[in-house]
């Protein structure tokens, strides 16, 4: 739980200060190779923090005047409902970010047995 | 095996970031489009919320912004530079996508933005020398101190916007379409003006008609296609003296060539095709030219209206798209106050009106575009022979960068004509019908600077003013309404006119005869005008332009009598006019052509329909007024009537190899019913029998009738006009979901209330002049250009129903009106 809130605030600073979309990959990915115990856990990590994070910001824009761009774009990608653009947008979010968080971690998991074959040599 | 873990699930999440950062084909690059925080997401109504003050560097002194209920700017600056680096900044606010978009189309460069998809057209208008076209105009305007001031000034506003953004505040498009606007300039003010010659001053039959003349000779397309057709009035009264000496007319000095019997074939035809554009070509709503394309203007005396001032009118006829083509605006400085729509990518107010006069536009569909056949020396095409000479050409590199693909090269030759659009052995590469190895001899590409015409419009006060303004405007020729508060009303045919013999350029000339060429210009002060004619009204419908007594020959294919006739016949019998009989009279969907030949043609058919379905049809059409109403079922039957009757009356005229008949009118075919029944044309030359009128009308009922229950089904709901037009509005980069249908709007191309299935009355506009002059208007879109925003397509509904807005005129920043929501103060930067 606190490692999802973490992302998730760390994520939200970095968005609110520069326009990149892929802090939402680098952010779980960094959390992943820090500190996750398991690639499952690395996994839920980034999803639900991307997920949420992408989730909650896009419902409340949408609730905040931006419900015709949304009706407009899910008519463009041929969705029927403006609110699916909410579900697409956190799913698109969650699903980055938690390959991702499982990258962080398989690399680290990966790296740090290497090291350790290095010190038993 | 963690290695193997490692690898394996970083080129996943590698793979998925590049998928999620990157287009793929038309598909948009999803990461950067769905982040909330700078995607599409940010594009809503918020934007919408007028800031209380902001630094726009450049700005000499403070400028007022102020906005009305609509979302209409109104503003007000210090001096001339402020004024129109303002309107900069604001349009490029209001609908900076769209402006840069129509000015990389018109440049050949689309394809930087779309794609491969682009690459078609964007060669098209590179061969059709739109490109150069504008860097002639530019050079014109640099060249006038005044003109490079405004579009300077205005250049720099735009790209204080642009600085601006950030990518969270990009118009949507940029976002989907993931790429960024690059700085404004002037070519590309050009450009917007070059675009507006196209679709207006580029329509021509040259090709056609020279195939058709070869085939028929030039005796018998002079009778189907006379240089005075019936039925139309002339919109100078053709008794209106002349008020100048004329020049002497150039003369023929060729004789007219007689018919070789069967048309040129293919192999040696200037036309070795008129094939459709390939597929998946993509084209920009809005950019499009073809006959019937058309607008309205008129103005009434004083003497014929209610309060004694007069009252100008106007309703342009243009491609409907989303956003719309124009944008209000309300522009006051020292020495100017006035009020009209602009085009979101040039600066000054192009229709409107000020405190003293007020004018209008249709555009005068003249001959301004020549082709002329060149005879090249050798396969380099490197000289070609003119007046017993060798001459060089020149070649312009075209360098088409394609987006994700790459570069293409096009070497277009240039002769001293113009560009040769098509080179002989080439297929077609343009929906129009470019005649192939011609060179194009187009007015548009000659420098000129139609901005110095409206900034003294924008100002003008008076009659003398008016005319002095139009001096400069040479192209696209405009008929340009007039009317002041001190009662009088005028129209111009203005433009600048090549001084030919008649008929010259209806086909394609040779290149190699300088006798071929335009000799002069027709004065300015020479033009087609008339000032306060007796009947008190004065009008155009882009018809013909003057009867038999004006001394020069200024073109021949003018739009049909249809609307100009009822324009005239409502005007002559009008007394004591308002302005509410205007705005109702810009919603007439009479058709005076039905009106002319359906009781004739329901006599023929009284005692020929087979059928229920036919029986019904010709019951609509008999209980039919002639309206062009969306709900009713009548037009539908008569449109397509009238399509088989000119179908089965035409068709087979054509000879040898030509390809198709070129179209007489629908006044000549009016004129045919009525008055020649037994007319040649009317008989099939397919079969042995000799048919007339009856038959031909008979077969092209049953024809039409067959078609329309083929296509919609029974007879019933499907039928109605309506829903069988169609009318859309279509998003300008064609992505779906942003543009709208409008299968209530009434009307059609050729009554008053044009709404057509894909053009349309673009800016309908009603002024009355007086000591307080006041004013209606609206078109098919809205001010803003974000389809996140309210005010995207407002007006449409209001629009489509015929319901203008009083337009809010305001004489201060601080006056008082009840309309005024928000007031922007903007600075310079240090």
């Amino acid at each position: 739980m606190t490692a999802i809130l973490v992302c998730l605030l760390v994520m939200l600073g970095l968005q609110l200060l520069t326009p990149y979309w892929w802090w939402v990959m680098i952010v779980p990915f960094a959390c992943g190779a820090a500190a996750a115990r398991s690639g499952w856990k690395a996994f839920r990590t980034g999803f639900f923090a991307a997920g949420l994070l992408w989730l909650g910001s896009s419902l409340f824009l949408y609730l905040t005047g931006s419900e015709l761009i949304a009706t407009r774009m899910a008519r463009m990608f041929g969705l029927g409902r403006s609110w699916l653009m909410i579900v697409a947008t956190a799913l698109v979010a969650a699903v980055a970010a938690g390959i991702s968080g499982y990258a962080g971690y398989a690399v680290r998991a990966f790296v740090k047995k290497s090291t350790k074959n290095e010190d038993i040599s | 095996m963690r290695w193997i873990r490692a690898i394996v699930s970083l080129v996943l999440a590698a793979a998925v970031f590049w998928g999620l950062d990157n287009r793929h084909g038309t598909f948009p690059a999803l990461g950067k489009l769905l982040n909330p925080f700078s995607g599409f997401w940010q594009n809503g109504s918020r934007s919408d919320a007028v800031p209380e003050k902001l630094v726009v560097p450049g700005l000499r002194e403070e400028v007022r912004v102020v906005w009305d209920a609509r979302h209409v700017p109104h503003i007000f600056a210090q001096n001339d530079h402020d004024l129109y680096l303002a309107q900069g900044y604001v349009a490029a606010s209001l609908r900076l996508w769209q402006m840069e978009f129509q000015a990389l189309y018109t440049a050949g460069r689309i394809s930087e933005v779309i794609g491969p998809l682009g690459l078609q057209r964007d060669r098209f208008n590179r061969r059709f020398g739109l490109p150069w076209a504008a860097e002639n105009a530019v050079r014109a305007f640099r060249e006038d101190p005044r003109t490079r001031e405004i579009v300077d000034a205005f250049t720099a506003g735009v790209n204080a916007y642009v600085r601006t953004l950030g990518r969270k505040g990009l118009p949507v498009e940029y976002k989907i379409l993931d790429y960024k606007p690059e700085p404004w300039t002037d070519l590309k003010c050009a450009l917007l003006l070059k675009a507006m010659s196209y679709s207006l001053a580029s329509y021509n039959q040259d090709a056609i008609m020279t195939q058709a003349k070869a085939a028929l000779g030039e005796e018998a397309l002079d009778r189907l296609f006379p240089f005075f057709p019936p039925l139309v009035p002339p919109v100078i009264p053709p008794e209106t003296p002349l008020d100048f000496t004329p020049l002497p007319v150039p003369a023929r000095e060729k004789p007219a060539e007689p018919a070789i019997g069967a048309a040129i074939t293919p192999a040696d035809s200037l036309l070795s095709g008129f094939d459709a554009p390939p597929s998946g070509t993509f084209l920009m709503p809005g950019f499009q030219t073809g006959p019937g394309i058309g607008s309205n203007n008129w103005a009434v005396s004083g003497k014929l209206t209610r309060s004694g001032f007069p009252i100008l009118c106007n309703d342009m006829h243009l491609g409907l798209s989303l956003p719309a083509i124009w944008y209000e605006i309300q522009l006051s400085a020292p020495g100017v106050n006035v009020r009209g729509v602009s085009f979101p990518g040039a600066p000054l107010v192009i229709a409107g009106y000020n405190e003293s006069v007020a004018w209008g536009f249709t555009n005068g569909t003249d001959d301004v575009l020549d082709w002329y056949d060149i005879t090249f020396r050798d396969d380099s095409r490197a000289e070609y022979l003119h007046g017993g000479e060798w001459r060089k050409t020149i070649l312009r590199e075209e360098r088409i960068k394609v987006r994700s693909g790459a570069t293409v090269v096009d070497r277009v030759i240039y002769t001293g004509y113009g560009p040769v659009v098509r080179p002989k052995d080439e297929p077609s590469i343009a929906p129009a019908s470019i005649p192939a190895g011609a060179a194009l001899r187009w007015l548009a590409h000659d420098a000129s600077d139609e901005f110095s015409a409206l900034y003294a419009l924008n100002r003008a006060g008076t009659y003398a003013g008016y005319v002095a303004a139009l001096k400069t405007w040479d192209c696209p020729s405009q008929n340009i309404v007039y009317a002041d508060r001190d009662g009088t009303i005028a129209i111009w045919h203005n433009g600048k006119f090549p001084l030919r013999w008649k008929g010259q350029g209806r086909y394609v000339l040779d290149g190699a005869d300088p006798r071929d060429e335009w000799r002069g210009w027709i004065p300015h002060e020479q033009a087609p005008h008339v000032k306060d004619p007796e009947r008190g009204f004065v009008s155009s419908a882009n018809q013909l332009p003057t009867g038999p007594g004006y001394p020069y020959y200024i073109g021949w294919d003018y739009a049909s009598f249809e609307r100009a006739a009822r324009i005239n016949e409502l005007l002559a019998d009008a007394r004591n006019v308002t302005p509410a009989d205007m705005i109702r009279m810009q919603g007439d969907v009479l058709d005076v052509r039905a009106r002319a030949v359906l009781p004739r043609l329901l006599d023929i058919l009284r005692n020929e329909t087979a059928g229920e379905t036919e029986r019904m049809c010709f019951e609509e059409l008999r209980a039919w007024n002639f309206e062009w109403w969306a709900a009713r079922i009548a037009p539908t039957v008569f449109d397509e009537l009238w399509t088989e009757i000119d179908r089965s009356t035409w068709q087979d005229e054509k000879k040898g190899d030509m390809k198709r008949m070129p179209v007489p009118a629908s006044e000549m075919m009016v004129d045919l019913i009525m008055n020649s029944p037994e007319a040649e044309y009317f008989d099939d030359r397919t079969t042995t029998e000799r048919e007339t009128l009856t038959e031909i009308v008979q077969r092209a009922f049953h024809a039409a009738v067959a078609n329309i229950e083929k296509r919609l089904g029974r007879f019933g709901e499907a039928w109605k006009w309506g829903g069988v037009k169609d009318t859309s509005l279509g998003h300008l980069g064609q992505i779906p979901g942003f543009g709208r249908k409008l299968p209530e709007a009434d009307g059609v191309g050729h009554v008053i209330n044009a709404i057509d299935r894909s053009w349309a009355p673009s800016w309908r506009m009603v002024v009355e002049l007086g000591p307080e002059v006041r004013a209606w208007g609206n078109y098919p879109g809205g001010q803003s250009g974000n389809p996140g925003s309210r005010f995207y397509d407002d007006f449409v509904d209001d629009w489509a129903a015929g319901k203008p807005y009083e337009l809010v005129f305001l004489r201060s920043a601080d006056e008082p009106n009840p309309a005024v929501v928000g007031r922007t103060v903007m600075r310079g930067g240090k």
